[in-house]
Parts: structure tokens; C-alpha cells; sequence
């Protein structure tokens, strides 16, 4: 497995578009900082505070993995070098596994290197309140077991399906799709449960009191339950919550629970079929 | 006889198509094996399960005496190295850097001997120009380099000259026989070149419809290809006794046929068999290449499809 570790770590580090993801990942955190900061100086009555950008490395990196994992995971497809593994009589278990490892690292390298960006900006402009740092780095930490649970799924498609291009297309279609659902499952949830009343002048001159009005699309019971656990679920709606400090997710031990329950469910299926596999 | 590789009654199927069916092979150690075949009569299908890219779906294979369901096969694939179909190479890496990556998937300690690898296989000068620069004949011969790469004792190529130019195919046959003659590697080569195999093989095995046909050595081979000339004649005891006299190498096909291996006069012969009372139905004059021997051999076949 040391072996295999090593290799594909050099691999990665030959990579171009692995450089190009850190170098862009770090540029949007310095970007999305310094924004944040002239626009408060400029239109903004509040201090700038550091989680209304802190977080937005999440969204991106839903559409970053997918793009690299198929790239990464596919070359070993197009340019055939995953027989080389194979024939020189490593287990297939362990060809998955590392390419796992590896994969998930550079995951975490991306979205540190937008955490190092904002920092690097936030530091000597913005003024962080001590408080919230324990909160900020429980909402990191489940970040990153999002962003390797996205990963093993990805790497589940890239080592089951031996064409590079339509791993990409498949990868990044998918985020997509589960992006705009958990995009639609927290506007769900985050309908109001009833709409404030208020007063409103007649042309008599009498002042109207209305009454708060429920809200039909309110989701009650078992159907919030339902959104609810997707929303949480979901790798993409972690992202989505996370990305606004928290939004609309349960507690942050519950989504770490559900990623590594993606994770070790995602690797056991695909090492599993990955061993039974015709490779070409 | 010492085998590197044997196979017996291997099936390897694909929903209803069958690629293997009651396969055997039998490579001898220090042989190079041709392995002929006409395309999609099996030999990618053989060597993918031999690499063990795909498993069998009957039967068994065992490399250096090793099942291939043992787990100690993982043990014995280290000492063998295979190019199959195309080169597995990173084409994004240099010829250097593909090396290096596959010493750390071996799990070798040291680069040194890289640069006398690429001396072997002629790409010492190729600096940091990419693979996915190289012709064709450079890949195939960095994809050797790479199954070279853990020092095997058993080499498998699949259709190691298809594509190349003369050249490219002069040198990687060269490159063979170097490692044949001097390491004492062992090849397994697919091709359905015949005229380039058999300059190189001293062994063949000839597959048709995922069944293994005939294996012979090159030696009997050449006595099945040699120039003849059949002779049906009216008594072969005769036709036997006149040519032992005569000091002729023959073989007997059957009670009226044989074949004569040597240059004659007609006229003596014909007179000679007179003699005896023998008369001369039908003379053939024969010559067969290792492309008409294994035409005749594969003949109207059926595939399994």
C-alpha cells in the first residue's frame, strides 16, 4: 500500500491541474476576503465579519473534485497504467483504497488553500471575535468530512467506469443535479412558518390589523423529517449549509456522522464491484 | 520440460460470448512463444487474465507453478512484466518519469538503474520531451522498459509490432532477442504477423475460436514446413524401399502417400519404382510457410459467436 501511496502521490504532485486548483483555490480566498472587506468600507454599517465569506470554499469544491477525481482517477484508464498496478500484482482493494487517500488529500489541500486566502487577507484587515472560533472550526472540520465523502463517490464512479470522459461528464452532472435539489430542499425548510401580520391604512382612514396568516408550504411532520435528513445528508447540502455557517443543518456531529456513513458505504460498494471488474 | 505459464481447460465468457473455451497453453521456460491467432480469436482475452486484469470464468492458469486462485499468484506476477495491447505509459510524464513511477509501484529503493534501462531499450536521449511526443515505436519500446522495469523473468507482449515502420519493428524485434539471448527472459508474444513472428519464436501456439489448436516448437514446425514433394504412388512399401536405397529423407503419410525432403531425378524414381512394380499416381511439389501451415491448420473453423 506504501508503495502505491508513493506513487500516487508523486503523481500528484506532476500534476498540472492539481497546481492550477491550489493556485485558483487560494486566489478566490485572498478575492472573496478582500471583496467582502471593500464592500463593507464602502456600503456596509456593520464591521466585516469573517463567516459571510469563510465558508464559500464548500460550494466550489463540489464542482473542483468531481473535475479533478475524473481527471486524476481517469488518466489511469486512458493511458492504461492501472494495469501496470495490476500486473506487478497489487490487490485491487489497495489500487482503490490509495487512490482514495490521494484523492481525498487533494480535496483537503484545495479547500486549505481557500482557508490560507482569506486568512492570509482577514487577518490584518478584519477583526475576529474569539467566541465564534470553536464554532468555526467544528464547521471546518465538517467541511472536510464532506469533502471526502463527495470524494468517495466521485472515486466510485472514476474507478468503476473505464472511459475518462464520461466519468467527468457523469461527476460533474451529478453535482450539479444534487446541487440544485439541495438547493430546492433548504428553501424548503426555510419557509416561514406563518406570514407576520400587519397593519395596512383603509381609504377611510381606518387602520386594518391583519392577523399572522400560516404558511401552506410549510413542510410539518414526517415530510419536514424527510427534507430535513436530505438536507443534512446529502454531501451537496452539507455544502449548501455550510457555506452559510451553519443554515439550516442539525448539528454539526450529525453531518460528520453522515459522511463518514457516505464514505464507508461508497468505498465498501465500490471495492466490492471493483474487484469483480473486467479491466481492459 | 520447465513451464513458465500453462493453462488448462480456461474458459473466459462475456454474457453469451464465449472469448476462452476449454483453452490450454504450455509456455516452456526461456522460450520465446509465438502466439498466433487471428483477430478476436482470444489472445488479448488470454494475456488480460494472465495479468490478471480479468478473472476466468472456468478452468485454471498457473504461472511458475502457482494457480492463479492462490493467493501467492500476486507473489509470482512480480517476476513478470507485460505490455498489453497498447503501452501503459503516462503520456503527460517523461520517458524518466514514467520509469520512476513504476520503481515506486514496485517498490524499488533506487533510480540508478534507469539510465541503463533507457540504454537497453534506446531512449537514453529522449531528455524531457513527453511520451505523448514519442512515435510509436518509442512507446512500445518505454512500455517494455516499464515491464522490465522489476527485473522479470517473464515477459508478456501483446502485438508488440502492430503499427510500427520497419524500423520500429527492427528494433523492438531486436530488442527481444537481446533480452531472450542475454537475460534469458522469457516472451509470450501475440501477434498475427506470422512472417515477423517467426523470425523471432522458438515456440508457437495457435489459437482459433478461444481454443488453443496445436502447439509445436519452431523446430517442428520447420519439419512441417519444409520443401517437399508428395508422392502418391500404388505401393508405399515399394516407394519406402526404393528411397531408402536411393539414401532419400522421406515420411509416410499414408498407404499410398509420402513426402520426400530432398531435391530428385523423376526419371530414376519412376524407373526405380518400375522396378518394383510400383506405379506413380500423382507427384506434388509442397513448400509451406509458417502463413499457409497456419491457414491449412485453422482451416474453415466456426467461431463461437
Amino acid at each position: 500500500m506504501s508503495r502505491l501511496l508513493s506513487a500516487d502521490f508523486a503523481k500528484l504532485k506532476k500534476n498540472k491541474f492539481f497546481w492550477i486548483c491550489i493556485i485558483g483555490m487560494f486566489l478566490l480566498g485572498v478575492f472573496m476576503a478582500a471583496m467582502h472587506y471593500i464592500a463593507m468600507q464602502e456600503y456596509g454599517e456593520n464591521e466585516p465579519q469573517i463567516t459571510n465569506i469563510l465558508f464559500s470554499y464548500a460550494l466550489v469544491v463540489v464542482f473542483l473534485i468531481p473535475a479533478f477525481v475524473s481527471l486524476f482517477v481517469g488518466t489511469e484508464y486512458s493511458d492504461g497504467t492501472i494495469r501496470n498496478k495490476m500486473i506487478i500484482g497489487h490487490t485491487r482493494s489497495r489500487i482503490y483504497l490509495s487512490n482514495l487517500i490521494v484523492c481525498s488529500i487533494a480535496g483537503l489541500v484545495f479547500c486549505t488553500c481557500y482557508l490560507i486566502g482569506v486568512f492570509a487577507v482577514a487577518l490584518p484587515l478584519y477583526t475576529i471575535d474569539t467566541d465564534i472560533l470553536k464554532g468555526i472550526m467544528i464547521l471546518i472540520l465538517c467541511s472536510f468530512v464532506m469533502s471526502i465523502a463527495f470524494t468517495a463517490l466521485c472515486v466510485l464512479t472514476a474507478m468503476l467506469c473505464q472511459n475518462k470522459a464520461l466519468t467527468a461528464v457523469v461527476n460533474i452532472l451529478a453535482a450539479c443535479f444534487l446541487l440544485v435539489m439541495s438547493i430546492y430542499i433548504m428553501n424548503k425548510l426555510s419557509e416561514p412558518e406563518v406570514y407576520p401580520g400587519y397593519s395596512v391604512m383603509t381609504d377611510s382612514g381606518e387602520v386594518e390589523v391583519l392577523e399572522n396568516e400560516p404558511n401552506p408550504d410549510y413542510l410539518r411532520g414526517t415530510e419536514r423529517e424527510i427534507y430535513q435528513f436530505f438536507n443534512d445528508f446529502i454531501p451537496t447540502g452539507q455544502a449548501v449549509n455550510i457555506t452559510q455557517a451553519g443554515g439550516m443543518s442539525q448539528s454539526p456531529g450529525l453531518l460528520a456522522a453522515y459522511s463518514a456513513s457516505i464514505i464507508i458505504v461508497s468505498t465498501g460498494v465500490g471495492m466490492f464491484v471493483f474487484k469483480r471488474k473486467d479491466i481492459k | 520440460m520447465d513451464y513458465i505459464l500453462t493453462a488448462r481447460s480456461l474458459g473466459k465468457r462475456y454474457k453469451n460470448f464465449k472469448a476462452l473455451n476449454d483453452f490450454s497453453i504450455h509456455v516452456p521456460k526461456g522460450a520465446i512463444y509465438g502466439f498466433v491467432g487471428k483477430n478476436g480469436a482470444g489472445k488479448t482475452t488470454f494475456i488480460r487474465l494472465v495479468c490478471g486484469l480479468q478473472e476466468p470464468s472456468a478452468g485454471s492458469y498457473a504461472i511458475y507453478g502457482t494457480e492463479n486462485n492462490d493467493p501467492g499468484i500476486a507473489r509470482c506476477r512480480r517476476r513478470m512484466g507485460a505490455v498489453v495491447e497498447t503501452p501503459s505509459i503516462y503520456q503527460d510524464m517523461t520517458a524518466e518519469d514514467n520509469l520512476k513511477e513504476q520503481y515506486r509501484i514496485i517498490g524499488l529503493p533506487s533510480f540508478d538503474s534507469i539510465p541503463e534501462l533507457l540504454r537497453l531499450v534506446g531512449l537514453e536521449n529522449t531528455g524531457k520531451k513527453k511520451a505523448k511526443h514519442f512515435s510509436l515505436g518509442m512507446k512500445q519500446r518505454l512500455g517494455i522498459a516499464i515491464a522490465l522495469a522489476g527485473n522479470p523473468d517473464f515477459l508478456i507482449l501483446d502485438e508488440p509490432v502492430n503499427g510500427l515502420d520497419p524500423q520500429g519493428i527492427i528494433e523492438v524485434r531486436e530488442l527481444i532477442l537481446k533480452l531472450n539471448r542475454e537475460k534469458g527472459i522469457t516472451f509470450l508474444i501475440s501477434s498475427h504477423i506470422l512472417d515477423e513472428l517467426s523470425r523471432l519464436a522458438t515456440h508457437y501456439g495457435f489459437i482459433d475460436s478461444g481454443h488453443m489448436v496445436k502447439e509445436m516448437s519452431a523446430a517442428e514446425l520447420d519439419a512441417a514446413c519444409r520443401k517437399c514433394i508428395r508422392v502418391q504412388a500404388s505401393d508405399v512399401r515399394a516407394l519406402s524401399r526404393v528411397l531408402d536405397e536411393m539414401n532419400l529423407e522421406y515420411s509416410i503419410l499414408s498407404d499410398t502417400m509420402a513426402d520426400i525432403f530432398a531435391k530428385i531425378n523423376i526419371s530414376q524414381l519412376a524407373l526405380a519404382l518400375a522396378d518394383q512394380g510400383c506405379d506413380i499416381i500423382s507427384l506434388d511439389e509442397r513448400e509451406e510457410s509458417l502463413e499457409s501451415y497456419y491457414v491449412n491448420l485453422i482451416g474453415g473453423g466456426n467461431r463461437n459467436e
